[in-house]
């Protein structure tokens, strides 16, 4: 995955200047900054999700987001969740689930599910996709402390066994070692990127 | 009600304007008997659910399409704006001078008396529709298949209901009125037959039996098709 960005505006206004990323299967990348500076504007254009920008986007590699909120179907089923979206057969969905410590949650709606078991069947649904490069938009806010630690510890191990990329975007400036990746720095107006 | 009926037949004293519910109820069993309800009704509601069918199938589509698509809201507003204010009446003629008169034409009329109905609930919902979701197919690279029967079609269901609930009793007005003015069967065919000879208890005996039949489409059909659709709003339990 490679993007060759020239400039982004939003509403007239320049957000984003020259940014260069390539992400290969394996390698592990935090964008770091402060709320507003464009993280997320770049992670939904890397995504493929937002086409109206100055630049170019290549590789064919798979990717496959893990969105703010977990933006489930909340009229589908946890296992189905997993298997509509990314189209796995049920076994994969059953281990990934079990996997992140949902077993037994597979006929359960969203909404009768806590707000962390929510996340991690998002996590599930992510890796079910069998991503070369996973992307990351602030997974662990609003996680207590607790949770948070262990589904930074889930995504390592399950980014450790699949091999897939990592393109992290968070302001918590202790998430990129945990996950041993390396850090970058979008700053400035419009926002660039620059080594840590 | 029954209450009030029987009240207002013994106030009013008169059997040909006023029948009580007695005399409804006997007429009621001797057309249930004679195996003539059953063909009306029957032809009658064949009507109901082919124009309904047709309603809902392109007011989904057309009220879609007009809430996701600015320039499709733009070209076709005007349109349905009018549409909506069409006296159904108008429509039904027109129908039946262009068409003939035949079933199509009936069918045909009902179905757009209703459409526009529906387009402007669905277009309401459409949209509604949640972006956060539609990110996520794009990102998943669902397909549309996929999108429309998982991401779409389930935050349009409330939409859906409404129009249909509120869809199903007005089609089945418009079909006594289609059948009135040109079917030669069904209940609406029926009462013309029985207001030219003043038969109030005949007109009553076949409304009471058709407004039954539609309680019973709404308790056995669209009530738990509902609770079913309903399952996941449903908290922890």
């Amino acid at each position: 995955m490679r993007i060759d960005l020239r400039g982004k505006s939003l509403g007239g206004r320049a957000v984003l200047g020259t940014v260069a990323l390539q992400v290969g299967r394996g390698q592990r990348v935090a964008v770091l900054g402060p709320s507003g500076i464009g993280k997320s504007t770049l992670l939904r254009i890397v995504a493929g999700l937002d086409p109206d920008f100055e630049g170019c986007l290549s590789g064919d590699d798979r990717l496959a987001v893990v969105f703010q909120e977990p933006t489930l179907l909340p009229w589908r089923t946890a296992l189905e969740n997993i298997t509509i979206p990314t189209g796995c057969d049920v076994q994969t969905g059953r281990d990934l689930m079990a996997r992140l410590g949902l077993d037994g949650q597979e006929t359960r709606f969203p909404r009768q599910m806590s707000l962390g078991q929510q996340r991690r069947l998002a996590l599930a649904r992510a890796f079910a996709a069998r991503p070369d490069i996973l992307l990351m938009d602030e997974p662990f806010a609003s996680l207590d402390p607790e949770t948070a630690t262990r589904m930074i510890g889930l995504t390592a191990e399950l980014l450790d066994r699949s091999g897939a990329g990592l393109i992290l975007v968070t302001h918590d400036e202790a998430e990129p070692d945990r996950l041993g990746a390396r850090p970058l720095r979008l700053t400035g107006s419009p926002a660039t990127l620059r080594a840590d | 009600m029954l209450a009030l009926w029987l009240v207002v037949a013994w106030l009013i004293d008169n059997p040909r304007t006023m029948p009580g519910p007695g005399a409804v109820a006997a007429r009621l069993g001797h057309i249930a008997a004679s195996g003539e309800l059953w063909f009306h009704a029957g032809m009658t509601l064949f009507r109901v659910l082919a124009s309904f069918g047709l309603a809902m199938t392109v007011g989904v589509a057309l009220g879609l399409w007009m809430g996701r698509s600015r320039t499709a809201d733009h070209w076709l507003n005007p349109g349905l704006v009018i549409a909506l204010n069409i006296p159904a009446l108008v429509v039904i003629v027109l129908a039946y001078i262009w068409i003939g008169l035949n079933e199509i034409a009936a069918i045909a009329a009902v179905a757009l008396n209703k459409i526009p109905v529906v387009t402007v609930m669905l277009r309401e919902g459409a949209r509604a529709l949640r972006p956060d979701l539609d990110d996520m197919a794009t990102a998943f690279r669902m397909s549309r298949l996929d999108r429309l029967r998982h991401v779409v079609l389930p935050q349009l269901a409330p939409h859906v209901a409404a129009a249909a609930r509120a869809g199903i009793s007005l089609i089945w007005k418009i079909v006594l009125v289609v059948e009135f003015l040109g079917r030669s069967n069904g209940v609406g065919f029926k009462i013309h037959l029985l207001f030219s000879s003043f038969d109030v208890a005949g007109v009553l005996a076949w409304a009471l039996s058709f407004v039954a039949v539609m309680l019973a489409i709404d308790l056995a059909v669209l009530r738990p098709w509902e609770a079913r659709a309903n399952r996941w709003r449903r908290d922890a339990d």
